[in-house]
């Protein structure tokens, strides 16, 4: 008996270790438990929040002690619909807590995802399957709307169409005061601009993940079509539509989760008129009765959940990837033929006024000392480099380029970026080989699974949840806590394009060095990362610029706002010191550019290959 | 079960307060009898950096004023009144370095952490004898007025003389205020409107305008009308500093705000266009009835979780003086409750500012504030 037992537990012990002496088998594992440990216990420590009462107003208005059970929050941010009395059912505090926010955010997703997949789109095919001209410029621009900080469009709106007849109607914006045209308060407010501005600030996805089908797609396809002398607008209806289709659903969900979650652009194209959503509802609940702020947390994260299943059956059934095997295909181009000039010329302007105008207003800005007054009688540089400014009363008593808070939120800024980068990027190569090697297994689904879900969780939620965590753990605090969290917020994206990346190499590459006898390590960094170099250091480029234009992550938990320099813009616009905080904007944005620049020259790497396309 | 684990919950978090709490109280009322200069020295003896958060921007030019005179490493943040009760409550609950010291508003919220020992109020002995008695129990640093303030430009001035004139139809959408959703001074303030009080002199003053006994139809009373009335004909702002520069332009000639006093120290708010309502140079006071606006004190207080509780009373021994007052007091609309020190040239002392604005009572707005903050999201939506 006791033998049988031993031989039992020993072969067990045997099985283990052949088990976990397979580096993508021991990655697995590992990265299973890390995961579930950072993505599904916050997520119950969020479920145990919306049942606990808090302290302040939160315990006065429910009238039990703090750190009690209660139902409360549920019953008051869902259930409370029938205290609007005469001026009915929307005046109901659930219907302004929550269903309205709700109603806004669903209807402001929905056509954002469609703006962005048709804007994106449209251009993806313009640039990979016609002889547009100028194309590397637009392409070369197309992704700045996504590089820049989302609130960058959304400020920059505000800025240039604002005016006196609307909002709180005293300041002309550049439109207004230079043109004289005074646009309507839903163009410049509310659930027209935020659609378009978060649109368009994710139509570069679109234009990526379309236009990397389109590029690899087949023109034989096309070509035995043409001989057969199809229309070229059946053509695009029967054979280009039906094949960019998969992408373009993985698209609209990636956008539509991504903008139930925005928080920057309500927060300045909304809130003004008090048009709330989901995500900025979360945030003014969360100072006054936080559990009603997590429940509208976990919402959302149901929401991404859902999208998330959606996702994978849309996705999941692709079957071959590898491309960097040598056989060369051909591409035709669409010749536009008279439509060119005018096409071309579109949208180059098109891109100027996204992509450029912006950073022009913001350096207008920067330097106005009157509000609303762009002569040259009222500029100065004072707010980038002027000294003794007290006589202000603002802000910071020296310009930006010389305050000392600047640079060390610049440094702060960096130094987290630059963290986040390496563990999330070193992370999703690991994982993305590990799922490449052991594809199909249900360990890989489970852990590429887990790892995609950060990037669903609404970033605010997420912060809200690791602020309820770092209560009880007592050393997740300060840098430690922020890198944490940019971190497993970016991993999907690192995973993403580790695991592309790793798809496309054939197995062969590596079982060569296996057959040698090169150990594991060796073949990661001296065959697989050197050929796969431009893709897998795509995965670190991503979360390092959007580490440094990232605001509703970080915002629940940073010691102060004045640490990075995202949170410091943010005080600043909300404080109304416009100059300093457009210098400060318009610096991350520079800082951001530069960035990528030096590591798309460098190394190759770029946001396109990031996203997977 | 639940009701077990919600009662682990509570006694660890009330083991965990009171372990903390237990050193500094007794340490903030052993220092009341320390000499200035014995203070002094246990300040400069401390280590690491002075942390402290306040609710107004010039906190940090008042600290950056202090750490030279006395060679101390100091950090200011200025943070949102809510937001300091948040972070506050998290960082000595997780026991993570945050702010030794707090400049902070809202007596209603401050109630809470400091019946359960969050903040330590500490009583400057050299300053003692000139604050108030009502003012002592947390320490006012100073008192803030939210005036009437309207833009003198153009034909149609809203020289209001009693506040009903902002409930008409013609000053629909000329009203500028900041959203008291974002900001609790301005909920407390509605709040107080509606106690006996404030609602029998707006009663009084319905008459006085209209004509007629007011007719409180639905409302519970004439507080809760006006208010209502009010917010229906308000834009709202999300800084008090935009609505200032933003009414001072000429384009927004006819338009009324109630707003900070003191914002019109910024140098992109055009003054000439301002005009604070209504003046009467008899009387030497502002006299739009029933009230004028309404004032809230700023509190200094040290935090449970100091790491330099001495830098924190010295700190607050300094702001209530001269020279650490001098950020705020060299403009107009900052009070001291310190009597020694005089307001502003050309504005007038806090004793004639009381008479005429709505003051916050803690009491009434613990009280009262679920009703009425519920009623206002209505108006505010």
């Amino acid at each position: 008996m006791e033998t049988i037992q031993r031989n039992q537990v020993k072969r067990l012990g045997r099985m283990t270790h052949t088990f976990l002496s397979k580096p993508a088998n021991l990655i697995l594992v590992v990265f299973l438990v890390l995961l579930t440990f950072l993505t599904l216990y916050p997520l119950l420590v969020l479920i145990f929040e919306t049942f606990t009462v808090h302290s302040g107003r939160e315990a006065r208005a429910v009238g039990l002690p703090r750190g009690s059970y209660t139902d409360y929050h549920f019953k008051r941010l869902l259930f409370t619909l029938d205290d609007g009395g005469a001026m009915g059912v929307t005046y109901s505090n659930s219907w302004i807590q929550f269903y309205g926010p709700l109603l806004n955010t669903l209807s402001v997703a929905f056509t954002s995802s469609a703006v962005a997949i048709l804007f994106g789109g449209t251009v993806a095919w313009f640039i990979t399957r016609s002889n547009l001209k100028y194309k590397k410029f637009i392409s070369g621009v197309f992704v700045f709307p996504y590089i820049m900080p989302s609130w960058t469009l959304a400020l920059f709106w505000q800025s240039f169409f604002k005016n006196e007849f609307i909002g709180t109607g005293t300041s002309n914006g550049i439109l207004a005061s230079v043109f004289g045209i005074f646009m309507p308060e839903w163009f410049v407010y509310g659930y027209f601009p935020i659609s378009i501005v978060l649109g368009l600030h994710y139509a570069p996805f679109a234009y990526i993940l379309i236009g990397g089908i389109l590029r690899n797609m087949d023109a034989n396809l096309e070509e035995a079509a043409t001989v057969l002398k199809t229309s070229r607008m059946r053509l695009l209806r029967r054979i280009t539509l039906p094949i960019i289709k998969p992408a373009a659903l993985s698209t609209f969900l990636l956008v539509f989760a991504s903008s139930i979650s925005a928080y920057s652009v309500p927060v300045f194209l909304g809130s003004p008129v008090r048009y709330y959503m989901l995500s900025t509802k979360m945030k003014s609940l969360m100072d006054t009765y936080p559990g009603q702020a997590y429940i509208i947390a976990a919402v959302m994260i149901m929401f991404g959940i859902v999208i998330l299943g959606i996702n994978q059956k849309v996705t999941g059934s692709r079957k071959s990837y590898t491309t960097v095997t040598g056989k060369s295909s051909q591409v035709s181009l669409v010749d536009l033929r008279k439509w060119n000039r005018p096409v071309a010329v579109f949208l180059v302007i098109l891109m100027l006024l996204i992509a450029v105008l912006p950073l022009i207003t913001f350096a207008a800005e920067s330097v106005i000392i009157k509000a609303g007054n762009y002569s040259l009688s009222n500029m100065t540089l004072d707010f980038w480099i002027g000294t003794n400014l007290t006589y202000l009363d603002q802000g910071d008593s020296t310009g930006i380029l010389l305050s000392g808070k600047v640079w060390k939120a610049l440094f702060y800024s960096l130094a987290l970026a630059a963290t986040c980068a390496v563990v999330a990027g070193t992370c999703g190569m690991l994982v993305g080989y590990a799922v490449a090697k052991k594809r199909g297994t249900r360990m890989a689904n489970a852990v590429n699974s887990l790892a995609f879900f950060p990037y669903l969780m609404p970033s605010l939620a997420f912060g809200a949840i690791y602020l309820a965590m770092s209560v009880r753990v007592s050393w997740l605090n300060g840098f430690v806590l922020l890198a944490l969290i940019g971190s497993v917020k970016y991993l999907p994206f690192a995973s993403r394009s580790g695991l592309n990346a790793m798809l496309q190499l054939s197995g062969e590459i590596e079982e060569a060095g296996q057959i040698v006898g090169i150990p594991w390590w060796k073949r990661m960094t001296r065959i697989i990362f050197p050929i796969q170099k431009s893709s897998l250091l795509s995965g670190y480029l991503l979360p390092l610029v959007s580490c440094m234009r990232e605001l509703s992550l970080f915002v629940l938990l940073v010691p102060t706002s004045n640490t990075l320099l995202t949170t410091m813009l943010m005080q600043y616009s909300e404080k109304g010191w416009a100059q300093f905080g457009s210098a400060i904007n318009l610096l991350i944005i520079i800082v951001v550019l530069l960035i990528n620049y030096l590591v798309n020259k460098l190394t190759g790497a770029s946001i396109d290959k990031g996203i997977g396309g | 079960m639940r009701k077990l684990i919600a009662l682990m919950l509570t006694l660890i978090l009330t083991l965990s307060a009171i372990s903390t709490l237990a050193t500094d109280k007794a340490l903030v009322e052993e220092a009341q009898k320390l000499t200035h200069e014995e203070l002094v020295e246990k300040a400069k003896a401390e280590e690491g950096t002075f942390i402290v958060y306040g609710n107004t921007s010039r906190i940090t030019t008042a600290l950056e004023q202090f750490c030279a005179l006395y060679d101390i490493t100091g950090e200011g943040n200025n943070l949102k009144d809510a937001e300091i009760y948040t972070k506050l409550e998290i960082e000595i609950d997780s026991n993570a370095k945050g702010a030794d010291m707090v400049m902070i508003q809202d007596g209603a919220s401050l109630e809470f952490l400091i019946e359960n020992g969050y903040l330590i109020n500490y009583l400057p002995p050299s300053v003692a004898a000139n604050v108030d008695a009502a003012d002592q129990n947390p320490l006012v640093h100073q008192f803030i007025n939210k005036v009437f303030i309207y833009n003198n430009q153009g034909d149609d001035v809203p020289a209001i003389k009693n506040v009903w004139e902002l409930t008409e139809e013609k000053m629909k959408g000329r009203v500028l205020f900041k959203n008291p959703e974002s900001e609790q001074v301005n909920m407390n303030f509605l709040v107080m409107l509606t106690n006996e009080e404030w609602a029998a002199r707006l009663a009084e003053a319905y008459e006085a305008h209209f004509g007629k006994p007011i007719e409180l139809g639905e409302y519970k009373n004439a507080g809760y009308m006006w208010i209502a009335q009010f917010l229906s004909n308000c834009v709202f702002g999300s800084s008090d500093t935009t609505l200032a520069e933003e009414i001072s332009q000429p384009t927004a000639a006819g338009k009324i705000g109630l707003f900070v006093l003191s914002k019109l120290r910024s140098s992109s708010v055009l003054t000439e266009n301002l005009t604070v309502g209504e003046y009467d140079a008899q009387k030497n006071a502002y006299t739009i009835q029933p009230f004028s606006g309404f004032m809230y004190p700023m509190y200094a207080l040290v935090s449970s979780g100091a790491t330099r509780p001495y830098t924190a009373m010295l700190f607050i021994d300094y702001l209530m003086n001269v020279d650490g007052f001098q950020p705020w007091g060299k403009s107009v609309g900052a009070y001291s409750a310190n009597s020694a020190l005089v307001p502003l040239e050309g504005d007038l002392g806090i004793d004639i500012w009381k008479n005429t604005l709505v003051s916050e009572d803690p009491a009434y707005i613990l009280a009262a504030y679920e009703d009425v903050s519920t009623f206002v999201t209505k108006y505010v939506k």
